[in-house]
């Protein structure tokens, strides 16, 4: 996923797969090296596929909490899309937990952090045969709609037959695109028609059961089916667009009263029984968002800790990085920061369509001053520094350190200089290097530029507007060498990473593959690896095509393992965080009483 | 009068279709694909097409114009629904009707400027009267020095000072916030008061010295020795003459200031997290959001021809040598 797209946000889910991965460790190991700076040290958390047993509720009860009191939720923007068929992105990852509840989820444990898939509205995270292509799924008793009325599985395919329709554009694709292929659309245009998707794909053979026929073996579908909008939709209350106004709830709590961009209140669904839910606890009567709240105001509010905003959080967004000096290195705060990994890996691209040369890239790569670029991006409490192409919240991550940045994170311009020798290219080589015009990418690039013209390069900086910056550098025949993008694993797999990122197959406009990267071997990598049906040596294998990508293509130089930094009120209490989404969890959070 | 009117309306009517066509084909001059920014994550190319077909992006830019004006007066029926009069379109980034997000927000830019007008109207002119009238006093001196000091700032410094001390420190004052009336009446009011006193500052400060320079001018005028000679007392020449003849301009300088609040305050609202018009138009720019950059292009321009032409009509009322025509 792209990070700081139109509006500097993006999306989500991150994680890997399967049982306590050896390579994850347990949690407080940490990711990346953690360079400058006073954050605190990122825990890297086990991943793994929950039983039935771990997917009966109630979830687990947090030390000190109590039912009650108001909780409040602060954001930057809005929220662009409250129906769950089209949320993708992090802030709406975590707000649709409170009302929203899909096949499966992702369980927390509010005192390790471990992180593990489960039956969410399913008694299990799924029943594969054939070969993992089909996946059955049974519901749990007791499962209602705000309204009393019971959740059948002719619901939840509903849910999933209007994803297929021509305004669902936002939300994840995987299961359409499992089940018809990538053109999925042509084939099934949504149940606005009368049409159903037919019992060849998805059938409910009763009010219980689901049962999903995929094209292809899909090992990873525990996890797709923990994506929003594999949720259930009461036919009676679909009017296209306009739910996304008023979202039945299925979840702990409903919508009181929205005002786009501006405020949004929960109150308590009473017809949720805590006994299905092994992933809520829901202890606040009240959800009170205020949306909205430019920066740095919102960080001062959170600091000050006066009035309601002592039992206030900013559920998916960091600290102003102007304030991030005064809220790292002052104890007062201490007990009441977040500072943990978020999906996301910081990357600078290299265009292998115009440096086709990979010993020029690997010079790049040896010279990139990671360290001064980590200050200049904010800090250790920002990210920590980023040596592979995985993210440490996926399952099956390791450290690995080809270009040995962690020891010389500096850059290493002797090793530069040698290794465009060895190319035969004419030094300085000259380097096009693209930004988005903001100060903080203005400042990274013209350290880039001084670490690199020390290495043997020659620097053109060009500012893109912002606002344009993915569109020009998405081309396939964009005029820069060298520039940033982040991306974000779906879900703790790399399934959601290198594919989208490194097949160079139908390299077109737009697509996410921003080096252009088309490398025979990696590419029938990822048709072998996709048939692998055990979780966790297929996250093995990700991990290992990845390092080869990186050290053998070198089509992108990571930097910045991303991390999420904010402040919550004094009053609140049981805060943890979601690794998958990279942002809070507001599932165990309760106010002091 | 009619026929001024007439000629003045009709004159804006051409500057507001000037402008609208500035903005659209102002938007298309710039490389970025909305349609691109619009597709979320999986952006592969059979969303792109999808999405671009959804906001009518695959029409000639002309066509797209021709809706979108066509529109305003007469709705649509756009690809992602219907759209009734009066169709701003949908927005790109979230796909809702732009009318009612423009709805949502107006009330608070409404209140913001009215408030905000009332109070740098009334403590501006009335330092500036006082001061005039009472020149080269201890009081004179303090005002003109205040009101220097006035201009000088800047909202988003005296901003976050106001909100440290009137609210996190002393607790007299909301610290700013725009709830719906219906939901909280009281706090509807309260909640403004901050803001529009912090917005008021740098405008009072000139309506001060405006107000002052113009009275002290208008108070050397012959016709006020006249009236001074013909007995009439110093408060009622001060007051029916010499005011009178300073209107003129304050009118217009009030004119152009107020509807500029009215098209949205855009510092004021973001230092005050205030869900107004100003805010709306930073976020349309920043998301590229044509059809909300537009209708908030469209509607603060209205506002300011319309003041304008209202401020004109007012000066035949003021200043009776004026006749339109």
């Amino acid at each position: 996923m792209r990070i700081n797209k139109a509006r500097q946000v993006s999306a989500v889910l991150a994680v890997g797969a399967l049982a306590l991965t050896a390579a994850c460790s347990s949690g407080g190991a940490s990711g990346g090296g953690g360079g400058s700076d006073s954050g605190k040290k990122a825990t890297v958390t086990n991943f793994g596929v929950g039983t039935k047993a771990d997917s009966t509720g109630p979830a687990p009860a947090v030390d000190g909490a109590k039912n009650g009191g108001t909780a409040y939720s602060l954001d930057q923007a809005g929220f662009d899309y409250l129906d769950p068929g089209q949320q993708y992105v992090s802030d709406q990852l975590s707000v649709q937990l409170l009302y929203n509840r899909s096949l499966t989820g992702y369980k927390i444990d509010p005192k390790t952090g471990k992180t593990i898939v489960v039956g969410d509205l399913a008694t299990d995270s799924g029943t594969p045969s054939d070969g993992s292509k089909t996946w059955t799924y049974t519901l749990k008793d007791g499962v209602k709609f705000e309204d009393g009325t019971p959740i059948t599985t002719k619901d939840i395919k509903y849910g999933i037959e209007r994803l297929f329709s021509d305004y669902e554009t936002q939300g994840p694709q995987y299961v359409q695109k499992w089940l018809y292929g990538a053109d999925y659309r042509k084939q099934y245009a949504g149940p606005y028609d009368g049409k159903e998707i037919p019992d060849a794909k998805i059938s409910t053979p009763d009010d219980k059961t689901i049962v999903f026929h995929f094209l292809a073996p899909h090992a990873d579908t525990p996890y797709a089916m923990a994506m929003p909008n594999i949720s259930p939709v009461p036919k009676a209350k679909d009017d296209k667009q306009k739910y996304n106004n008023h979202p039945v709830s299925t979840g702990p709590y409903k919508i009181e009263s929205y005002q786009p961009g501006k405020s949004l209140t929960f109150v308590r669904n009473t017809n949720w029984d805590p006994k299905t839910d092994p992933i809520r606890n829901a202890y606040p009567d009240k959800w009170q968002f205020q949306l909205g709240i430019a920066e740095p105001g919102l960080t001062n509010r959170l600091s000050a800790d006066t009035g309601t905003d002592k039992f206030a959080i900013n559920m998916s967004g960091s600290a102003d990085p102007s304030k991030m000096q005064t809220l790292t290195s002052d104890p007062q705060y201490k007990g009441r920061t977040v500072n943990e990994y978020q999906p996301y890996v910081e990357v600078f691209n290299l265009n292998t369509k115009r440096i086709t040369n990979p010993k020029v890239r690997q010079a790049l790569a040896y010279a990139f001053p990671m360290s001064q670029v980590q200050q200049a991006f904010g800090g250790g409490a920002q990210g920590d520094l980023g040596t592979t192409l995985l993210s440490p919240t996926v399952a099956g991550w390791k450290k690995f350190d080809p270009f040995g940045k962690l020891a010389k994170p500096m850059g290493d311009p002797e090793k530069s200089l040698q290794l465009l020798k060895d190319a035969g290219v004419t030094t300085p080589y000259k380097i096009s290097l693209a930004y988005a015009n903001t100060p903080r990418w203005d400042t990274v690039t013209l350290t880039i530029q001084k670490a690199l013209e020390k290495a043997g390069f020659k620097v053109e900086r060009k500012a893109i507007d912002p606002t344009s910056y993915y569109t020009v550098v998405g081309k396939v025949d964009t005029p820069y060498d060298m520039y940033r993008t982040g991306w974000g694993a779906d879900w703790p797999n790399g399934s959601t990473v290198v594919p989208p990122t490194m097949d160079g197959r139908n390299l077109q406009d737009g697509t996410n593959n921003y080096s252009f990267l088309n490398d025979p071997k990696v590419n029938s990598e990822i048709d072998r690896i996709n048939q692998i049906t055990d979780l966790t040596q297929q996250a093995a294998a990700w991990e290992q095509l990845s390092e080869y990508v990186l050290q053998t293509d070198t089509s992108q130089i990571p930097f910045i393992f991303d991390k999420y930094f904010n402040l919550y009120g004094s009053g609140l209490g049981g805060v943890t965080y979601n690794q998958v989404y990279g942002t809070i969890n507001p599932n165990s959070i309760f106010v002091k009483q | 009068m009619f026929r001024f009117l007439v000629r003045r309306v009709l004159g804006a009517m051409v500057i507001l279709l000037l402008i609208s066509m500035i903005t659209y084909f102002l938007f298309f001059a710039l490389p970025s694909d909305p349609a691109l920014l619009s597709c979320g994550k999986q952006c592969d190319p059979q969303n792109v097409a999808l999405i671009r077909k959804n906001l009518g992006l695959n029409l000639p830019i002309w066509t797209q114009y021709w809706h979108y004006m066509v529109g305003i007066f007469a709705g649509r029926h756009m690809p992602v629904g219907d759209c009734p009069a009066p169709c701003f379109g949908y927005s790109f980034a979230n796909q809702q009707p732009v009318w009612g997000t423009i709805a949502d927000s107006y009330p608070t830019t409404l209140t913001l400027a009215v408030g905000g007008a009332a109070t740098f109207l009334t403590i501006g002119v009335s330092l500036g009267l006082i001061s005039a009238w009472r020149q080269g006093t201890v009081f004179d001196r303090i005002a003109s020095a205040t009101s220097l000091l006035g201009q000088s700032v800047q909202i988003y410094f005296i901003g976050p000072l106001a909100i440290l001390l009137f609210s996190t420190k002393l607790g007299w004052l909301d610290r700013g916030h725009d709830v719906d009336w219906a939901h909280d009446a009281w706090g509807s009011v309260t909640g403004m008061i901050l803001p529009c006193l912090v917005l008021s500052v740098i405008f009072w400060s000139n309506y001060s010295r405006q107000t002052r320079s113009l009275m002290v001018e208008q108070l050397s005028e012959d016709h006020i020795r006249a009236a001074r000679a013909k007995g009439m007392s110093s408060r009622y020449v001060f007051l029916r003459y010499a005011l009178r003849g300073a209107m003129a301009t304050i009118i217009t300088i009030f004119g152009v200031d107020l509807s500029a609040v009215l098209g949205g305050a855009i510092i004021t609202e973001v230092t005050f997290g205030l869900h107004g018009l100003g805010l709306l138009s930073v976020q349309a720019v920043l998301r590229s959001d044509l059809p909300l950059e537009m209708a908030v292009m469209l509607i603060g321009a209205t506002l300011i021809v319309v003041c304008n032409i209202v401020v004109d009509l007012a000066y035949a009322f003021i200043d009776p040598r004026i006749r339109l025509a």
